[in-house]
């Protein structure tokens, strides 16, 4: 799943929830009939199924982890392995450079996330609330960036990283995704939503631009800020064709490159199910935290207006 | 009154720049530089050595584009397969995906649903893996002897090996096809093979991108479903109007800008996929699963054709802005009779009348 | 006003990529040469075995000529070449295989040190002409491999075969495959790809391009008849394609007893000894087609970089690699045969068992070199899958449109 710009917007839309709710009329009481019983039951039973097919392949990754290879040829919808075993985790761990990859998808998150967080918020405020010559042109220009799908970008990216002479460098690999133009239309409509007034009554008192910005209006924008950390790390955490193109040094491979040649075979004969299912495992983890941790946040924001 | 007037517009317009300086430079330098320098590329026959802006690389016109879309050899066939394979995917994948989303997210607004939380977070969760881990699951899962397949062995039908059968779906079993369908060929692909559908593999990505996407659309539908005004909703109800027709007539016509989203969306990432295919197949089986996106890298990456890797990935994004368009056409076209959304607005105001204007 | 702006600050950003790209590109000709520059090494592995043999004749060379050397093992070794290539920074010795050396021969890419070599006569002469590019010797083959017949000794004695059932024929090995296939093993099981199918197209005299890779012989009755009797083995589902049967190449289905025999090179014994250590199996060779013995051979080199800044270095590195010691050595590490005339005795005799490899080396032929054959061939394995379903005469009239246009 390729994240490009308009699509990480959209989703950051998706998790605030949206905008404010309509004003509600006095509800119409809805009576409680046989017919609509069954109904409700039809639905709760419809919404479980379709929940446990899309939790179930995640049960059998974790399952077919412990399990040896012929167990999980043999077994493959059981959830309980024959023989527990950790086989496959030692060799992931102790035989294989994974470890590295994951130091280095640890070190390039880190980094991309603070800085979008940082630079989006800056430039989101800059178009939001700073009036200056040119402001119109680079919303123009951002726009049209967004509009330029990834596939176009993947061989000339790694020209320029060759030109720039950052190629098989850690900032070969951060710099061109410390920003993106997405994060930026996050925060722009963000801060557009906050009343002027506040800003106003600061610059009055003397403070300049980015005393405003740092110290009064970017802690307002919790709920946005946590929808950038949310959207730049699984962005760069997923990351796949860059690093492809950014790097050729093993010691930079990344938890994407290193799991995605695992599963081409590149570095290991045969079908090893339970070793490739483990190092999948393991590379969801960090992001599912992540998402979990902050989408109550985000959720508790918006749910004045949603009835749970 | 301690600044006025341009005091305050030049500190801002300083500082305005500033603010922007990094997002422009870094997106000016790994964007838009890119694209310059592989429309360069596209159009030179720089070979893989050294800069292309060194003094040895001529300019050659058309000729890379022409090697892909007309030279009658080995290029154009496998751009004319790839773009085949991808189209099936568009057609099948962008639709499935929106229907999906559309459909839990009306589920899960619905009232009186208890856990809807948990719903919408089973339903969300795979969006957030990366495509690499989601695609070794698949390999797995839809692998010979794997739980796919165990599964339909319930039903007492015996599954494909998906990842390795390169049947068209469409072609129903058959081996070869009538000769007024294998002989004329456009872009070097048989007529046969272009009405075949997917490969039975492809369709195995097909269902992966359903999974993985349905649930960052469902989000886009939810907002949107929650932006809308419930007292229409119960103004239909009240006139008798059924769940179904209540859904038809009444929401979807105001979800019309998110249907637009999502299939805008949706049509850009899938006309791109590259991930799932590099991870898996490489285009394996029979070249079933070659996509542009990965055709291109393979060309420049792996064959050392830089000119005619670049001159796909310009072809692409001008299938995606023509894509984008056509769609857009067509949605405007179908547009909710200009009648039912006045009534919508009508009745909207007379709610807010009697709300502000006391009893009636 | 505002458009100018933001104009004139594009401008200036591309301006300044641009100065520094034609700063590089001049920068790119005429690198001094030391002869003490550190070396880079970029090999694309076959497993641990293989790095660390190459590692440690690397350091013993390094120890002895002063020179400082690094092994890399590649990921994905084209793609690295590619990038080590246009970047200006590659790697200054790497394998290099006989896909790749049109392509980084014709670009300027390789130094062909061939001539500097003292023994070049040392080495196998179709090896030799393996890598010669425009009359020149592009680089020191490094080792080579030949296909031979895997089979399953267990599975070999249950169906009541002897020594004496060792196919010599074509009909023999379909016969002794009809006599081996029972519910869940397949007689014989290879991958469906030209790099297993073309020993029988060279057993019936045919193969896709010529010796010197120059004319285009796909179409041809020789090879019509070697993918016919295929195809009729498949159907009668004697044999077996490696993906029809859930395994990703012939070794792994052999391992795995989904086939009793299979058809595969040197690498055998190592993935067998690593992998599969239970299944006892013997290498007897291939049947003899309609024009005799015949059999497909795969080699490397040492390739040298020419923008490598220690050329001297790197040839002297080279000799050492491919000198009869390091070359043994690498045999015993991951089972390779010398790309040396000289070392043949001694190999065969410290591997007896696979001795049918190295006496292919008389009769064995290459892959075709012509500059894209590489993807043509990709093409031909994407057809020949569905071989079982197939038209070999399409199969084979499309590879030969395919490679004539190469030759042009």
């Amino acid at each position: 799943m390729t994240m490009s710009n308009t699509r990480e917007l959209a989703e950051g839309v998706g998790l605030m929830g949206g905008g404010t709710a309509a004003p509600r009329a006095p509800r119409v009481r809805e009576r409680w009939t046989p017919g609509r019983a069954v109904a409700q039951g039809a639905i709760y039973a419809i919404l479980i199924a379709i929940a446990v097919i899309y939790i179930f392949p995640f049960l059998i990754d974790i399952a077919t982890s412990f399990k040896t290879e012929p167990d999980a040829a043999a077994n493959p919808l059981s959830l309980i392995p024959q023989t527990w075993t950790t086989a496959a985790y030692q060799q992931l761990f102790l035989n294989s450079d994974f470890p590295i990859w994951f130091k280095n998808s640890v070190i390039v998150t880190v980094f991309v996330t603070a800085g979008r967080v940082f630079f989006d918020s800056l430039a989101g405020y800059a178009l939001a609330r700073l009036d200056f010559r040119g402001r119109g042109v680079i919303f123009a220009v951002l726009v049209a960036i967004m509009a330029v799908p990834n596939i176009v970008l993947l061989i000339p990216k790694f020209l320029v990283i060759n030109q720039l002479g950052i190629f098989d460098s850690y900032a070969g690999m951060i710099l061109p995704l410390l920003v993106d133009a997405a994060g930026v239309f996050i925060m722009k409509n963000f801060f557009e939503s906050i009343p002027v007034a506040i800003e106003e009554q600061a610059r009055i008192d003397g403070a300049g631009s980015f005393r405003i910005f740092w110290s009064i209006v970017l802690p307002m924008a919790r709920p946005a800020l946590i929808t950038i950390v949310i959207l730049s790390f699984q962005g760069s955490w997923n990351e796949l064709a860059h690093f492809i193109v950014s790097t050729s040094d093993p010691s930079l491979t990344t938890l994407t490159k290193g799991v995605a040649q695992l599963a081409s075979g590149q570095l290991s004969q045969g079908t090893q199910y339970p070793l490739k299912l483990a190092a999948g495992a393991i590379m969801t983890i960090p992001v599912a935290i992540v998402f979990f941790i902050f989408q109550r946040r985000i959720v508790n924001q918006s749910t004045g207006a949603v009835k749970e | 009154m301690a600044r006025t007037g341009s005091g305050i517009r030049r500190g801002q317009t300083a500082a305005g720049w500033l603010f922007t300086a990094p997002v422009l430079v870094i997106l000016g330098l790994f964007l838009l530089v890119p694209v310059l320098m592989a429309a360069w590329v596209s159009v030179s026959d720089w070979t893989g050595r050294g800069s292309p802006f060194a003094g040895g690389v001529h300019f050659v016109g058309a000729e890379n584009y022409g090697t892909v879309l007309w030279s009658g050899g080995l290029a154009e066939s496998d751009f004319g397969i790839s773009l085949k394979n991808n189209f099936w995917y568009v057609i099948l994948v962008v639709p499935l995906q929106t229907i999906v989303a559309l459909f839990l997210a009306v589920m899960v607004n619905r009232r009186m649903l208890r856990g809807r939380g948990f719903f919408r977070t089973a339903y969300y969760f795979p969006s957030v893996t990366s495509s690499v881990a989601i695609t070794v699951l698949w390999l797995f899962l839809f692998s010979a002897s794997g739980a796919v397949n165990a599964v339909i062995g319930w039903f007492g039908v015996k599954g494909p090996n998906w990842f390795n059968d390169p049947d068209g779906i469409f072609h129903f079993g058959a081996q070869t096809g009538p000769a007024f369908l294998t002989r004329p060929t456009a872009l070097g692909v048989s007529l046969w093979d272009w009405i075949g559908g997917p490969s039975v593999a492809m369709t195995a990505f097909v269902i992966l991108a359903v999974f993985t996407t349905g649930g960052t659309f469902m989000l886009l539908f939810l907002a949107a479903l929650q932006n809308l005004s419930e007292e229409v909703e119960e103004a239909a109800l009240v006139d008798g109007a059924s769940s179904v027709q209540r859904f038809f007539r009444v929401t979807l016509p105001q979800l019309k800008t998110t249907l637009f989203t999502v299939l805008t969306l949706g049509l850009i990432g899938c006309w791109q996929v590259f991930d799932q295919i590099y991870t898996g197949t490489r285009g394996n089986p029979s070249k079933t699963t070659l996509t542009p996106a990965y055709l291109s890298y393979q060309a420049a990456f792996g064959s050392n054709e830089w000119g005619p890797a670049a001159a796909i990935a310009f072809i692409l994004f001008a299938i995606i802005i023509v894509f984008t368009l056509i769609q857009r056409w067509v949605l405007a076209e179908r547009a909710v009779s200009k009648r039912r959304m006045k009534w919508i607005a009508d009745y909207q105001a007379t709610l807010a009348r009697s709300a502000k204007g006391g009893s009636r | 006003m505002k458009l100018a702006r933001a104009g004139a600050v594009l401008v200036a950003a591309t301006a300044a990529v641009a100065l520094t790209a034609c700063g590089s590109g001049f920068n790119s000709g005429g690198s001094a040469q030391d002869s003490k520059k550190p070396l880079t090494v970029l090999i694309g592995s076959s497993g641990p075995a293989e790095t660390a043999a190459v590692k440690d004749q690397v350091a013993a060379w390094s120890k002895s000529s002063g020179i400082k050397a690094t092994v890399q093992a590649a990921s994905n070794l084209n793609q690295q070449l590619a990038q080590g290539f246009s970047s200006g920074k590659p790697a200054d010795v790497f394998y290099l295989s006989t896909d790749a050396l049109a392509g980084y021969a014709s670009n300027g890419s390789l130094y062909a040190y061939g001539d500097k070599l003292s023994d070049k006569g040392d080495f196998y002469p179709s090896l030799v002409k393996s890598f010669t590019y425009d009359g020149k010797l592009q680089c020191a083959p490094k080792d080579f491999s030949t296909l031979q017949l895997i089979i399953n000794t267990d599975a070999w004695s249950k169906a009541g075969l002897t020594d004496a059932d060792v196919p010599t024929t074509w009909d023999q090995l379909s016969a002794v495959a009809k006599k081996l296939t029972t519910g869940s093993q397949t007689g014989l099981v290879i991958g469906g790809e030209y790099a297993r199918i073309g020993a029988f197209m060279t057993e019936a005299g045919g193969n896709l391009m010529n010796d010197d890779s120059t004319k285009a012989t796909a179409d041809s009755d020789a090879n019509l008849k070697a993918l016919q009797y295929v195809q009729d083995n498949l159907k009668a589902g004697d044999f077996k394609f490696a993906a029809d049967v859930g395994a990703g190449w012939g070794g792994e289905a052999f391992g795995k007893q989904l086939g009793a025999m299979t058809i595969e090179g040197n690498w055998i014994s190592g993935s067998q000894q690593n992998d599969y250590p239970d299944v006892k199996y013997k290498v007897v060779p291939l049947p003899k087609g309609p024009a005799g013995a015949g059999t497909l051979q795969f080699t490397n080199c040492w390739g040298v970089a020419a923008d490598s800044k220690n050329k001297d270095g790197a040839v002297d590195l080279v000799k050492a690699l491919t000198s009869k010691g390091d070359q043994l050595a690498f045999a015993k590490a991951f089972g390779v045969m010398p790309s040396i005339q000289s070392a043949a005795s001694e190999w065969k005799k410290e591997f007896p068992d696979y001795a049918p490899f190295l006496d292919a080396a008389s009769y064995a032929q290459g892959v075709p070199t012509a500059k894209g054959a590489a993807d043509v061939v990709t093409d031909f394995n994407s057809q020949v899958a569905k071989l079982a379903t197939g038209d070999p005469k399409a199969i084979l009239q499309s590879t030969q449109k395919n490679l004539e246009a190469l030759t042009k």
